[in-house]
């Protein structure tokens, strides 16, 4: 039964598996995965977190997922709106518990690229940008990266141009908040003394040999590291309910 | 009050070449996309344009040649990937691309509509964005004179224009937005000039019978035009949805260099060969 779960649906749920009841929460552009995430996790064991959509709905009841994050049928019988310079605000006063950011470029201190490949003043590839990376990287308890191509081209051993800041750019006060890597072969975290990236939990199907081979640097193993919890039956047909059209699937192509 | 109803091309008018400009809406929605496509059929020349996270707008513009620098937190098309006159024009230097992180964006609208030369914000340090944004002088790091706690003194963006796409206004400028503001309300405080294209323009009395819904009241806006389906194919709350098809049009036009064509056929109108 597990080896039939999908790799986004298994991601979905590793990453509403992050966000705990009564957290705040909020989602960027472009995040379909981030957008199923936060509805597991309400629908399931954290029934009384507050949802902030990048819609600017908060807590709505979302039936179904568009391709733009920002579609306003995201605030569906929403309770009020809030916008994102008022969740910025929340995020300054550490009041932002979880967000969800991407990452073209990751690196073993959890430094993310979304800028530029190669060199900022003559990029080789101009990347879309951080978004709210910069800002929020260091000063969010938890923020949780997700990376649907888990090769040594994304896991490298030093990013291009640091967009988001990893444990090497960032003060004392900073290093307590945590990184979580949710990609499509594991869960990575930093939670060891040096603060580099290690394997917390293995996707059914993959192995820590292939993520090591899969990562351009020397990638440590969780002394309990184990496999990835597996969503139930309930869970990956409410996720195919609410994205009938596959959107989620954007990103894996 | 006096009526601020124009005609789409007076409103176009108050756009220079080399204006700083500023777009309502967020990527796929409330984008005031029929003001761009004048834009780009006067031929607008060096426009700077900001904005946290736009798409298509920007993206179009760049396309047709009106543009000379962007700075943006982020310019993409959602789950559909690269904007793609931004990527190609920016990886052959034929724009400049400044990246600038949607906080410290929406701080220097924030600042402007303020009245202030600048406003602090947390986060940024150790991001090589702080660095190059040093550089050109929008961001600065400081410290808080009360704790020394370290922070980034954000320079006010002050927009030459504001084009924002509402649904409703009356002929004096009193705007209502529904649904989502995104920073438009921000952005219009700060701007020099201020156009709002609507869905439709409603009476002054209509307006009056719920001024809680007002969002922009009239002494903040120089231009009404009534645009319907001013923000195609981008989403107008409670009017149309995002045509999705018609950006997966978009980018197979500029992806197979058949650009000139989507132009001819949706912004010059011009019959196809």
């Amino acid at each position: 039964m597990t080896d039939k779960i999908a790799t986004p649906d298994l991601m979905v749920y590793a990453m509403a598996s992050e966000i705990e009841n009564f957290n705040t929460v909020l989602h960027g552009v472009s995040s379909p995965l981030p957008v199923l995430g936060m509805s597991v996790a309400r629908r399931t064991h954290a029934p009384d977190m507050a949802y902030i959509s990048g819609a600017e709905g908060v807590d709505p009841e979302i039936d179904r997922i568009y391709p733009s994050s920002f579609d306003p049928r995201l605030n569906r019988n929403a309770v009020a709106y809030f916008g994102l310079h008022e969740a910025f605000d929340l995020a300054q006063r550490g009041e932002l518990d979880v967000m969800f950011l991407g990452a073209a470029q990751i690196d073993r201190f959890g430094n993310t690229n979304l800028s530029v490949i190669g060199k900022i003043e003559n990029p080789k590839v101009q990347l879309p940008g951080g978004a709210a990376s910069a800002f929020l990287m260091p000063i969010t308890p938890k923020v949780v990266i997700w990376a649907t191509r888990h090769t040594y081209r994304v896991f490298v051993e030093a990013v291009d141009f640091v967009t988001g800041q990893g444990y090497n750019n960032r003060s004392e006060a900073c290093k307590k908040n945590k990184i979580v890597v949710v990609s499509n072969l594991g869960v990575m975290n930093f939670e060891n003394p040096g603060r580099t990236m290690q394997i917390q939990s293995v996707h059914p199907g993959h192995t820590v040999d292939e993520i090591k081979e899969n990562t351009g640097f020397d990638i440590l193993v969780a002394p309990d590291v184990g496999e990835t919890p597996v969503p139930d039956q309930d869970i990956v047909d409410l996720i195919d309910r609410i994205d009938p059209d596959g959107v989620r699937q954007s990103e894996f192509h | 009050m006096k009526s601020v109803l124009t005609s789409f091309e007076e409103a176009a008018g108050l756009v220079d070449d080399g204006a700083l400009l500023t777009f309502g809406g967020a990527t796929f929605q409330r984008a005031p996309m029929e003001f761009v496509r004048e834009l780009v059929r006067r031929g607008k020349k060096n426009l700077t344009l900001i904005d946290r996270e736009p798409a298509m707008d920007f993206d179009l513009l760049i396309g047709a040649g009106c543009v000379a620098k962007v700075r943006t937190g982020m310019l993409a098309f959602e789950v559909f990937g690269m904007a793609p006159n931004f990527r190609r024009k920016s990886e052959k230097g034929e724009i400049i691309a400044k990246e600038g992180a949607c906080q410290p964006i929406i701080a220097g609208f924030r600042a402007a509509a303020m009245g202030l030369p600048s406003l602090p914000v947390k986060g940024m340090l150790g991001s090589d964005l702080l660095t190059i944004s040093e550089v050109i002088g929008s961001q600065k790091q400081i410290e808080d004179p009360f704790t020394g706690e370290k922070m980034i003194a954000v320079k006010a963006i002050e927009p030459d224009v504001a084009v924002i796409h509402a649904q409703k206004a009356d002929e004096f400028g009193n705007v209502r937005i529904e649904g989502p503001l995104y920073e438009d309300v921000i952005k219009a405080k700060a701007a020099k000039k201020v156009v709002v294209t609507v869905e439709e323009v409603v009476s002054a009395g209509e307006i009056r019978k719920m001024p809680e819904a007002t969002t922009l009241p009239h002494f903040i806006v120089d231009a009404v035009v009534e645009v319907p389906k001013g923000a195609y194919p981008c989403s107008c709350m409670n009017y149309y949805d995002t045509d999705y098809d018609h950006i997966q049009e978009y980018l197979q036009a500029a992806a197979k260099d058949t650009f000139e064509q989507y132009l001819d056929k949706y912004v010059y109108r011009r019959e196809s060969k």
